[in-house]
């Protein structure tokens, strides 16, 4: 997942030495360096891989209602990065099963804002893994390593790694799901934080088979063994609802709140992802079984 | 109430009333012309691939069951598990308490009990006989295990031409819950068999150049439909469910759903090592397949893929009408949605078993099975103690086509007739375990 997180970069010839003197002031004391939340992908996994031969395209929009700024007579906002705030980030995702145990991902996010334009924002690879399912465990587990280029304009960390063990588990007609992240900078403001913990979580009930409502749940904690205090760590509460009106297509829509400081404040996402089988066949059993 | 509920009030029953020493039954009875012993098994179906399952006299399949058209015959059975057990002879026109399943008034067989079965075996052709017992969620009981075995009635007239006959049976192992194709849970499975082995673990099929080879293929799994192909060479279509088709057709490839049995026969004239398999990949990697050697070649067994096709079981039955019924029984499926992360429960008309209305049949009639699937999975279904001729597929007219399991597909209607020739409690269901345990069940009786 790409983070939003801003740095701090100079600036030529654009920002004042007062801007700079502030701009610096707060990507040090009030920016949380490495914020694992971003608003590009914002999605819990389910420990599920696709299935080889299958291609998975999907659609990110998020629009940030009420995020960050711009600062008085900068187009950038304070930790120097691109405001969010009336931002419609959209981002493709295209994931490509290998085996029946294996995927990888690829991620072209982009950004929108009045005056701005369409922007291209960074690239994003994920390979993941998942236990088979003839080892027949009670949950599903999968493991997904991501690594990936945003630019500084929208990022204060350029290049950023994260791994994600996902844990889930259905059982009639609840839904849980948990992705305890670990997050790291190669390069930028947070490089020297360290591994940072980004808990992410699901809860979710089949309402009807068409209709699933739940609750996700985004963080970004800070650095492990040293969190931010409360009102620096991201916090975001997705109200959340997936539509499964076919085994092709995947539709999910919320509405975050985050209430601390260093979290845009409220985010409308929506994720339509389609499902594309090369694979000659039909699942078994259907009315479409063919050879 | 469920179909579990219903059992084990039955299974209680059972117990109190027929349980007896075996030794003691034995002694009393002239021995029968069949001994079944259900009991465990350790299945090795590849090296250093067991299967922990229950089967019948120590082998997956079980005997096969050969006998002449019109005789008696006698088969004992001995349960040598934990668990109540019954045999459904599956195909064939017996009485109700005979028949093997316990809906329809046939005993259960307590643990360490026995049960002898007698009855005329009628009619001709590929039956088989299988556990009726219920599964629900545990996926190592009933049809997921190695209890099924071939039954072949022996016709009285001359039964074909061909050089070499070999029974098939399809099964598939380690059965566990998945994501299905609707998006609520499936039941998925790790390994494959023909004939109790896996592709390349088993004997192959040795046949000579010239040879016509009659294949009696049987879908004895749980809950999976098959495709099966014999690469680089086309099968003849002669029979579907033990009953000869009315227009015999050639095909790249034959569809089985649970419990469909098809006769094929086979010209051997590609010389060479050949694998008869299922054409998905993946299931044949999990074992689903049986080599073919030709009498002096050697090498490795090739596959050679059939083209694309679908199945139409029009093709092989006669175009137009059949007779029409004296009664018309509409049966509407549904399915009743219980959360992603189970399995569907099913409805005949609104209702699950044992709710399902139980409809009266009158004796010597022709009745009309008049289904529509609303749903979005397909149904082998299944009638049992009698045979049907399918009558309309998809508002198309046919005829001539004799089975005892159709696929109704999902979101399609099908019509199939029977004559009420055989009286006692009648039993209708679809033949995937986890449909028929979760209420598509359902019993005609007679008036």
């Amino acid at each position: 997942m790409l983070r939003k997180t801003p740095s701090l970069k100079r600036k030529s010839g654009t920002i004042s030495a007062f801007s700079l003197f502030f701009l610096a002031f707060c990507g040090f004391f009030l920016v949380r360096p490495l914020a694992a939340q971003d608003n590009y992908e914002i999605q819990v996994y389910g420990s599920d891989t696709v299935a080889p031969k299958t291609t998975m395209l999907e659609l990110h929009s998020n629009f940030t209602v009420d995020g960050s700024k711009p600062l008085p007579g900068s187009k950038y906002a304070a930790d120097g990065t691109y405001p969010t705030n009336h931002a419609l980030h959209e981002t493709v995702e295209i994931t490509q099963g290998l085996t029946s145990w294996s995927e990888v991902g690829f991620y072209i996010f982009t950004s929108s804002r009045s005056g701005q334009g369409v922007q291209w924002v960074g690239d994003h690879i994920r390979p993941r893994v998942r236990v088979p399912d003839s080892w027949h465990w009670p949950v599903g587990v999968s493991l997904s390593t991501e690594v990936g280029y945003q630019r500084r304009d929208f990022s204060t960390d350029t290049w950023t790694w994260e791994i994600r063990p996902i844990i889930d588990k259905q059982i009639g007609r609840w839904y849980f799901a948990l992705n305890p992240a670990l997050e790291r900078s190669f390069h930028g403001q947070s490089v020297s934080h360290g591994v940072e913990f980004s808990p992410n979580a699901k809860i979710s009930y089949d309402f009807t088979k068409v209709i699933t409502g739940g609750f996700e749940y985004y963080a970004s904690y800070g650095r492990l063994g040293d969190f931010d205090d409360l009102h620096n760590q991201q916090q975001q509460f997705f109200p959340a609802i997936d539509l499964n009106v076919s085994p092709n297509w995947e539709i999910n829509f919320g509405v975050g709140i985050g209430p601390t400081s260093s979290t845009d404040h409220l985010i409308v996402k929506a994720i339509i992802g389609r499902r594309f089988d090369w694979s000659g066949h039909h699942e078994h059993g259907s009315s479409l079984s063919t050879q | 109430m469920n179909r579990r509920d219903f059992l084990a009030g039955c299974n209680a029953f059972a117990t109190a009333s027929i349980l007896r020493s075996p030794i003691e039954a034995f002694a009393q009875e002239p021995p029968a012309d069949v001994s079944l012993t259900i009991a465990p098994l350790e299945l090795e179906i590849a090296p250093g691939k067991t299967i922990h399952t229950v089967a019948y006299n120590g082998s997956v399949p079980g005997p096969l069951i050969r006998w002449p058209l019109g005789k008696p015959i006698t088969i004992d059975v001995l349960n040598q598990t934990s668990d109540p057990e019954i045999v459904h002879w599956h195909g064939l026109w017996i009485p109700s308490n005979m028949d093997g399943a316990m809906e329809e008034g046939s005993p259960m067989i307590p643990p360490q009990g026995r049960q002898r079965y007698s009855f005329t075996p009628n009619p001709a052709g590929f039956r088989w006989y299988h556990t009726h017992t219920y599964a629900g969620h545990n996926l190592k009981k009933a049809t997921y295990t190695g209890q099924f075995g071939c039954f072949y009635i022996e016709p009285k007239e001359d039964a074909g031409n061909y050089d070499q006959e070999i029974f098939l049976t399809l099964h598939d192992w380690n059965a566990y819950m998945g994501g299905g194709g609707d998006a609520s849970m499936d039941v998925s499975y790790d390994y494959a068999t023909i004939n109790g082995k896996m592709l390349g673990a088993g004997e192959p099929i040795r046949v000579k150049e010239g040879q016509r080879v009659l294949f009696h293929v049987l879908n004895a799994s749980a809950t999976l439909t098959h495709w099966l192909a014999c690469s680089g060479h086309t099968m003849q279509v002669v029979a579907m469910d033990g009953n000869p088709v009315p227009i015999q057709k050639r095909v790249e490839a034959i569809r089985l759903a649970p419990a469909e049995r098809i006769d094929v026969t086979v010209e051997m004239k590609r010389p060479g090592v050949w694998i008869l398999g299922e054409t998905r990949d993946e299931l044949r990697k999990a074992g689903m397949g049986i080599v073919i050697e030709y009498a002096g070649e050697q090498g490795e067994p090739h596959w050679a893929a059939p083209p694309e096709s679908q199945w139409d079981y029009s093709q092989f039955a006669r175009p137009g009408k059949s007779t029409d019924p004296d009664v018309r029984i509409p049966l509407v499926f549904r399915s009743k949605f219980t959360g992603h992360g189970d399995f569907d429960h099913w409805m005949i008309n609104g209702k699950s078993f044992p709710k399902t209305d139980t409809i009266a049949l009158q004796q010597g009639k022709r009745h009309r099975l008049v289904m529509r699937n609303e749903s979005t999975d397909d149904h082998p279904v299944h009638l049992h103690r009698h045979t049907f001729e399918v009558t309309n597929l998809d508002g198309v007219a046919i005829s001539g086509l004799m089975k005892d399991v159709l696929v109704v597909k999902a979101k399609s209607t099908a019509e199939v007739d029977f004559i009420a020739s055989n009286p006692g409690m009648t039993l209708f269901h679809c033949h995937q375990q986890s449909h028929m345990d979760f209420g598509f069940m359902m019993l005609f009786r007679y008036a």
